[in-house]
């Protein structure tokens, strides 16, 4: 499959059309689900009083939306005490500003990026390079997605699309490593990343990350990777710039630790993620003397970009809630099918169809909340308890501006009467047995026009009597 | 103004539809830390492939941090400056080169760190390295060997306990410690193909040397 960055959240049908038909992309999905639900499964077995920490975590989260004002106003004192510049970013144009500024300010010509889906939001990479600076994605997954010039495809691991031949050839070409064979092994591969990332990282003067969670009361920030990648980019550059949505606030550090209780179980099924780092503020003068150990600048950018209208609808706002586990993308038979690429915006599966259309503009994303199958199994995984199909459902409301089309009400009806849904289906089997002519009915809601065009009714069995007729031929034939 | 105006949508959206916190339930108790602690902390470091190896005296610390340098090949090391009391580090690696830790360029060719854990969680097998003027970042993040020593009274339960531990380290003004990591086994990816990799931006080893005597 040729991916390239021309997805978009208003042609989401089409997009999963081609996607489900993708052999090879089913297959890399089935791979990958399974192995993250695996995981996943496997640790919260073993989580002693797992639903207890699942309800501290959620608890702690809401906390922090009843207080949300409140809570970052706390937030830019304690950042400021601590010696961190903080901005507020209305939009993406507005956040990209500010970070362009802090570039040009210290004269970054190299920036490390560690991952985050919000970077990626206010698409930060071109206004940076448009600076003069080179850019460099430091996730692996994420490095070699930047490498082939294709979006990520999933929370936790970006690059699942492809293979380690595919791998090989993009290092080959983009790393300038003319004898890397199709065959290097994946442990190989991985050495060469950190080592083209290792000069990079060196050469840094701006590192840009994201922000799992950042603590009213202390003004710390918390980082949460595998990689080591996140705590480079803190480390070796002179500057760090944490770019927050504004929903990434907690409370207290108590309430910090009660969510790492659950947010790498969740996501990876680890105890904890390899690297956990509490930032609070900027290198001291009290810290060793040594270059690039800890950066001498911090800053936060708070980044409204659409939630804060979120937050007055009681129903929507627990799309607030979500600490990007991904757990519910591998649970969702939808994104098992059609996978990231296909939902056309940074955020996929089912809390990504439910942040697009909340971020998003209104006619873009009529579609997303309609590629849900209620299933309800991204609501079960969910630590939070975020109620998905709930929030899916009121997203359609919205859509359909509150009013039930003619259709859906017809269809409600023959749906609640059997007697009627059988003689509907039977007259229009009797009359047009393909639904060829159904949708060219003229004066036809259109909305059932568009029901029956996009759907291939099932062959009908041939009538008893061709079957009797035919039956009979065999057994003389024989 | 941006920061006024987001302000003022939360607070006019929170007013619209007010938003009510059930009262949580009671956190779960913390593991108990009690004599089979070390036992505890090797087994869930296992699956990380990290080796605890345990220490009745300074002397056999040093046998420990020795056997390690030799096992990974290392030929230098940096360490931070403030180690346990006792306990001569250079010493035990006489053999190896040691670097200054002053600068990320220099480390990078350094390989292995040595550093002293403020806790151990033994609930998730992590180690809690903070920051401070004699305990640079970037020796457990650039070498490919990481060894943390760790004392038997920084075992503690779980993640809980960090907000106590980073108060008890406040510098003389006040200020919580600027930077604190949790160091959860080596650097690990599964980004191609799903196929764990020790080793990406970190270090792919990671040995612990559990100091057991009283210091």
């Amino acid at each position: 499959m040729v991916l390239t960055s021309t997805f978009t959240p208003r042609n989401f049908r089409e997009q999963s059309e081609k996607a489900s038909h993708d052999a090879t992309l089913r297959a890399v999905l089935d791979h990958a689900t399974r192995y993250f639900m695996g995981k996943r499964g496997a640790a919260l077995d073993a989580f002693a009083d797992r639903d207890t920490h699942f309800a501290r975590a959620r608890a702690a989260r809401l906390a922090a939306l009843s207080r949300l004002p409140e809570l970052l106003e706390e937030l830019e004192q304690s950042a400021i005490a601590v010696g961190t510049q903080v901005h507020w970013a209305a939009d993406a144009a507005e956040a990209r500003e500010i970070i362009t500024g802090i570039a040009t300010d210290c004269g970054a010509k190299v920036v490390g990026k560690g991952k985050s889906m919000v970077t990626e939001e206010i698409a930060l990479n071109p206004a940076l390079e448009a600076t003069g600076a080179e850019v460099w994605e430091t996730d692996l997954g994420e490095f070699i997605v930047q490498l082939a010039g294709e979006p990520p495809s999933h929370i936790i691991a970006p690059c699942i699309h492809k293979s380690r031949a595919d791998v090989a050839a993009l290092f080959r070409e983009k790393l300038g490593l003319a004898d890397l064979s199709d065959s290097a092994s994946i442990p190989e591969l991985t050495l060469l990343a950190r080592r083209a990332l290792r000069e990079k990282f060196l050469a840094a003067d701006l590192g840009v990350t994201g922000v799992n969670m950042a603590v009213a009361g202390s003004g710390s920030v918390i980082l949460v990777e595998n990689e080591g990648n996140i705590r480079m980019s803190t480390t070796c550059p002179p500057v760090h710039v944490a770019v927050m949505s504004l929903e990434k606030v907690v409370a207290t550090l108590e309430d910090a630790a009660d969510i790492l209780r659950v947010l790498p179980r969740s996501a990876t099924g680890q105890k904890m993620s390899s690297y956990v780092s509490v930032l609070t503020g900027p290198r001291r003068a009290s810290e060793p003397n040594v270059e690039n150990d800890g950066a001498r600048e911090s800053h936060l950018v708070i980044l409204d970009n659409g939630r804060s209208e979120v937050l007055a609808d009681p129903v929507l706002r627990e799309a607030l809630l979500c600490f990007r586990c991904g757990a519910c993308l591998n649970s969702c038979p939808v994104y098992q099918t059609i996978g990231g690429h296909a939902y056309g915006s940074v955020y996929s599966g089912p809390i990504g169809a439910l942040l697009s259309s909340l971020l998003l503009p209104a006619e873009d994303t009529r579609d997303l909340p309609f590629g849900c199958t209620m299933c309800g199994a991204c609501k079960k995984t969910c630590p939070l308890g975020i109620d998905h199909p709930k929030l899916m459902l009121r997203l359609r409301e919205r859509v359909c501006a509150g009013k039930p089309q003619f259709i859906g009400a017809a269809h409600a009806f023959l749906a609640t009467h059997p007697l009627a849904y059988r003689l509907a289906v039977g007259a229009a089997r009797a009359v047009d047995p393909h639904l060829d002519l159904l949708p060219r009915l003229p004066g036809l809601p259109s909305g059932l026009a568009s029901f029956v065009e996009s759907r291939q009714p099932p062959g009908l069995k041939p009538p008893f009597s061709t079957q009797l007729r035919a039956g009979r031929k065999k057994q003389g034939g024989a | 103004m941006s920061r006024t105006r987001i302000l003022a949508t939360l607070r006019a959206g929170l007013a619209a539809a007010p938003l009510s916190v059930p009262e949580p339930p009671a956190r779960p108790a913390s593991l108990a830390v009690g004599p089979d602690a070390w036992a505890l902390l090797a087994e869930v470091l296992a699956p990380l492939d990290v080796r605890l190896r345990l220490a009745q005296n300074p002397a056999e610390a040093a046998t420990h941090v020795a056997d390690i340098a030799r096992e990974r090949g290392a030929a230098s090391y940096a360490r931070w400056d403030e180690m346990p009391a006792g306990l001569d580090m250079d010493a035990a690696l006489a053999g190896l080169t040691r670097l200054s830790p002053d600068c990320c360029q220099a480390l990078a060719h350094v390989d292995l760190g040595l550093t002293f854990a403020q806790a151990a969680l033994l609930d998730s097998g992590s180690l809690v390295l903070i920051a401070g003027p004699q305990r640079p970042r970037s020796v457990s993040l650039l070498p490919p060997t990481h060894v943390c020593l760790v004392q038997r009274s920084a075992l503690l339960p779980d993640v809980s306990a960090l907000p106590e531990l980073l108060s008890s380290q406040r510098d003389p003004s006040g200020l919580l410690p600027s930077c604190l990591n949790l160091v959860t086994g080596p650097s690990s990816t599964a980004d191609i193909e799903l196929v764990l990799v020790r080793g990406v931006h970190g270090p792919g080893a990671l040995d612990i040397v559990g100091l057991d005597w009283e210091l």
